[in-house]
């Protein structure tokens, strides 16, 4: 596993696990060069938060791909990295996000979740600003999302 | 003769609004006036000497809002207070873009009511430093000096690990991590100054080592009482200046491109429900940032509330 500054990166499969903090030591740009196939796969499942250092190389590594003719993919998107995808317009460039994390909480045991949305499988309700149906992992009951649809979901706007 | 006392000016076109905002102003023990524009607070301020103004959102945008200003500052006013009802949120970048609003409050009750009630008591007394005042009797705030600059990763970890640990959840504990990071980071780079006003620091690479002698040292101190989970940072420079700070939170640049200078300023704003400056030019800054944890994002309004308290000396 590599390390730059607060943030890991490991490769899996065909994808590099991003970790961590994106800060000023990521150097997110120069990912670019492990694109394989013409591909790039992020799977930022572990990102705890990105600062605004962080972000300006996020959007640097979306520009050098484009350049570079590389398509992006972003995979289990966690929520801090959608919030910011939903902030700054910029960093979403092209990459196409194929699974995100989403806030649900539990009306009848009070829990509170974080989970997986696959975008592609629920894309046409997701267009809509319906969220897919949860159960919550501890009582069974049905949960529901936890943010506006409208807010949370803009980063899958065209 | 005529014997002119002190008073709070209240301009809101809302008959309900004008009740409320008074009976919470009122606890000052000013006179508390009220016009329902700002035509006839215009008219009314020739006669009052008003302590504050409070004007509704939709009066700030209006063409005679500067001669009002103008107005009230003339008459002794200290600082005027913004509000902005929750279905008027969508006003907020309008207000940002001009850039001379001070204290800008978009909370509805009963949120509404602590946070006009603090910020009249701070402008009043002028006494405006503490993340104390913004929690509840008796809540415990932890106090850490950062005397390198790399401390402030470690910081951020603790604080997010903290945070967890009292039972909030991982979406409080990563605005928190955000807020803390770039508070910090800007009091250790942006805040120091030479003596011709030259920010020496700005452009070292964050990630380099800062040994931070006496002078440059900077203040993180936290806590969370329920309601809010505060973060507050305060270098000993107090180089930051009112009108970087409405430039930094007015920044459109930040949702189209996400770069250029105030940016860290900017997310943190976006990224709690309310942000204060606190501003003693020349010998220290503190920003306080205030995280609602007392409702889920459904609750939450999609702005925040901002304070620029400059204490007079």
């Amino acid at each position: 596993m590599e390390t730059r500054g607060r943030m890991t990166i490991d490769a899996q499969g065909d994808a590099l696990l991003i970790g961590g903090a994106i800060d000023e030591a990521a150097a997110l740009h120069e990912l670019v060069t492990r694109a394989q196939g013409g591909r790039l796969v992020l799977d930022l499942a572990g990102v705890t938060f990105i600062n605004s250092l962080g972000v300006r190389d996020w959007i640097r590594m979306q520009a050098a791909a484009q350049k570079a003719d590389i398509a992006v993919e972003l995979r289990r998107v966690a929520e801090p990295l959608v919030h910011q995808l939903n902030m700054i317009i910029a960093t979403r460039g092209n990459a196409t996000v194929t699974s995100f994390s989403a806030p649900y909480a539990c009306d009848a045991c009070g829990r509170e979740e974080s989970l997986l949305i696959d975008a592609l499988v629920h894309a046409a309700g997701l267009a809509r600003m319906e969220p897919p149906p949860m159960t919550c992992p501890e009582c069974g009951a049905p949960m529901a999302f936890n943010d506006f649809p409208e807010r949370y979901f803009s980063f899958l706007q065209p | 003769m005529e014997t002119r006392v002190s008073s709070i000016l209240i301009v809101h076109p809302d008959r309900k609004t004008q009740r409320i905002v008074q009976r919470i102003l009122g606890v000052t023990g000013y006179t508390v006036d009220i016009a329902d524009d700002l035509e006839q607070g215009t008219r009314l301020i020739a006669h009052l000497q008003p302590v504050l103004v409070v004007v509704d959102g939709s009066a700030v945008l209006s063409p005679r809002i500067d001669e009002f200003f103008a107005a009230a500052k003339a008459r002794g006013a200290e600082a005027c207070m913004t509000l902005l009802g929750g279905a008027a949120v969508d006003q907020v970048p309008k207000i940002l873009g001009m850039g001379a609003v001070t204290n800008l409050l978009v909370h509805p009750m009963p949120v509404l009511a602590e946070e006009l009630t603090i910020t009249a008591q701070k402008l009043i007394r002028n006494d405006v430093f503490g993340a104390e005042k913004y929690l509840l009797w008796g809540t415990d705030l932890s106090s850490i000096t950062l005397t390198r600059a790399s401390q402030r990763a470690d910081l951020v970890a603790q604080i997010s690990e903290q945070v967890r640990a009292r039972g909030q959840s991982a979406r409080v504990a990563s605005m928190a991590m955000l807020v803390a990071d770039e508070l910090l980071s800007n009091a250790v780079h942006n805040a120091p100054v030479d003596a011709r006003g030259e920010h020496y620091r700005r452009e070292l690479p964050r990630d380099q080592e800062l040994e931070l002698d006496d002078r440059h040292q900077v203040r993180l101190r936290w806590g969370c009482d329920a309601r809010y989970l505060a973060i507050e940072v305060t270098d000993p420079f107090g180089s930051l200046d009112r009108d970087t700070i409405l430039r930094a939170l007015a920044k459109n640049d930040v949702r189209e491109h996400g770069s250029g200078a105030g940016m860290g300023v900017a997310l943190a704003y976006r990224s709690c429900d309310h942000l204060v400056f606190n501003l003693a030019p020349g010998k220290r800054t503190e920003i306080i940032a205030l995280i609602d944890v007392r409702h889920p994002p459904t609750e939450r309004l999609a702005a925040s509330s901002y304070n620029v308290f400059v204490e007079r000396s």
